[in-house]
């Protein structure tokens, strides 16, 4: 009798072992999937708040080698409710359908950070050199596209 | 045997019960967040609507004692309040600072309301040829000189 009581106590700490073992798993499998959910959550969030409008007049013949160095300037403005980075690295931008690598963002007015209302001066250095014609500037921030185009 | 099956479905329905608890909480809580977003946007789509504005005068003034000013008005004529700091004013393109504002006559205020006049009155080296004016929501109008 005492063997079939050792037999069944370790069938039992086996049982339990391998039932903590999947729960273990379990549980850890579920919370790296509501950490990546709760992070898309925010991503997708940021991405619908975020708004911006390229206000630079495309009409005057400043855009486009204003300073003599075949720069294109734009100024956006931040019309969503999202506050962004002064930073290039919120921005990717295309002229002409050719990725620009080379170019510097800053506040027009005061430091800080870019919130809803602010506008910031981009300064592009065209991966082309110097441009004629039609040109098209496509500038995307947090997912909101929005394109410019104007006479060089 | 009985023990072992019953501890072993406790362990693993509890494990279940929280895994359930964490995926319930992360899966609201970011449904809320883009549902706030996407609200914040719509009214922000409202307001871009709702706003109109027009430039009834602009005009260039030679001073050389004092130096050469613009002065536009503009009026508002959507049906949404405005804020004067949140306005932008560009002359051929170059955006201005410094510039003074005045709602009616009043200068201090920050409230541009529906169909009230704002004024602005900057100093420029040269006559621009062309003016923008762009409102918080990014609705803009242009003048040409």
């Amino acid at each position: 009798m005492a063997s079939v009581s050792v037999s069944h106590l370790i069938l039992f700490i086996a049982s339990m072992m391998i039932a903590a073992s999947v729960a273990g798993v379990f549980t850890s499998s579920i919370g790296q999937l509501s950490g990546a959910l709760s992070e898309q959550g925010l991503d997708v969030s940021s991405e619908v708040r975020t708004d911006v409008e390229i206000i630079s007049d495309s009409g005057s013949n400043v855009v486009y080698n204003s300073s003599g160095n075949d720069n294109i300037t734009l100024l956006i403005k931040n019309t969503g409710s999202e506050t962004l980075a002064v930073d290039p690295g919120v921005m990717d931008i295309l002229v002409d359908g050719r990725f620009a690598t080379s170019y510097g963002v800053s506040r027009v007015d005061g430091s800080g950070n870019w919130g809803q209302g602010d506008v910031v001066r981009v300064e592009i250095d065209p991966p082309q050199g110097s441009l004629s014609g039609d040109v098209r500037v496509q500038v995307t921030v947090n997912g909101d596209e929005e394109v410019f185009e104007f006479r060089a | 045997m009985g023990f072992s099956v019953s501890g072993s479905a406790v362990l693993i329905f509890v494990a279940a019960f929280i895994g359930f608890g964490m995926f319930y909480t992360a899966t609201a809580t970011s449904f809320e967040q883009i549902t706030d977003a996407r609200g914040a946007q719509a009214d922000n789509t409202l307001e871009q609507q709702n706003t109109e504005i027009q430039i009834t005068d602009v005009r260039y003034n030679e001073a050389p004692a004092s130096g050469d000013y613009v002065n536009v008005t503009v009026e508002n004529t959507g049906s949404t309040e405005l804020a004067v700091g949140h306005v932008d004013v560009l002359f051929d393109s170059e955006y201005q600072t410094g510039y003074r504002s005045a709602v009616g006559d009043d200068t201090t205020t920050d409230l541009w309301l529906p169909q009230e006049t704002l004024e602005l009155n900057a100093t420029v080296s040269q006559e621009p040829s062309r003016v923008k004016i762009v409102t918080g929501p990014g609705i803009a109008v242009t003048e040409v000189l």
